[in-house]
């Protein structure tokens, strides 16, 4: 699941352009705009892969999902999920276009980043869970069939 | 100079992603609604999701470039707090329709 692990380090990169961005100076003004970048490619990755595996190998977990007894791993979760995901990964590759402006110089410009970064960080956590909730939902079907 | 302007492609994209925001809801909602749209989405790449991701990626892409156009090139002339306002306007709008539509519309 590589998908999963680039949405964690979409999400641990962003923790740390807000922290870097609270401290803005002349001196780390590189380091943020390449940490804006890595977020946003770690969560390019994690949508192309995932988005993959949604497309080609998600309908057979579907199908066990929606057998079982947590239908709404699927009909809710999944649903929600991957439509949250694309608003996720418009804002993250929104994250270096606000980087790029003069964050030393202008509070204005750190604010905005510091807003669209802490909501990057808890949609993506918002969909890691889910992502989790789902795989619960495999879990659980496979589990409650007669052996 | 602690409060130096920001670049007129923040505006425009920030602005971007707060109407891609809103459409790529609105779209969830339409798509569920009509078999036929569904139908046209899924044709078209073979995958509905696939058409619903890059629809809503072009037209961020689109907005972003076009907002930067307005204004005889300049853009839109904007506050960063009513820059912010609206991109997290957008952004919750957006997320309220989809969880709200696969909560109860659907």
């Amino acid at each position: 699941m590589a998908h999963v692990l680039f949405g964690v380090g979409c999400i641990i990169v962003t923790v740390w352009l807000f922290v870097d961005v609270l401290h803005a100076q002349e001196r780390n003004l590189t380091r943020i705009r390449r940490v804006s970048w890595a977020a946003a490619i770690f969560m390019w990755l994690a949508f192309v892969i995932g988005g993959g595996w949604y497309v080609v190998s998600y309908p057979v977990d579907k199908a066990i999902i929606l057998k079982g007894p947590w239908p709404f791993a699927h009909n809710y979760f999944m649903e929600t999920k991957e439509h949250l995901v694309i608003m996720l990964l418009v804002l993250a590759s929104y994250l270096p276009i606000a980087a790029s402006n003069n964050l030393a110089a202008s509070r204005d410009a750190r604010r905005l980043v510091l807003w669209v970064a802490a909501t990057v960080v808890l949609l993506a956590l918002l969909v890691e869970g889910h992502g989790a909730i789902i795989a619960m939902g495999v879990k659980v079907a496979l589990l409650a069939k007669p052996h | 100079m602690e409060n130096a302007p920001i670049s007129k492609y923040t505006v425009s994209f920030g602005l971007s992603v707060s109407l891609s925001s809103v459409i790529n809801a609105l779209l969830v909602v339409v798509k569920e609604k009509s078999p036929a749209v569904l139908a046209a989405m899924q044709k078209l790449t073979g995958h509905q999701w696939v058409t619903h991701s890059a629809i809503v990626l072009i037209l961020f892409g689109f907005f972003g470039w076009l907002f930067a156009r307005v204004n005889r090139g300049q853009g839109l002339p904007m506050s960063v707090n009513r820059l912010i306002g609206t991109i997290m306007a957008g952004v919750v709008t957006g997320g309220v329709i989809i969880v709200g539509f696969y909560l109860i519309g659907d």
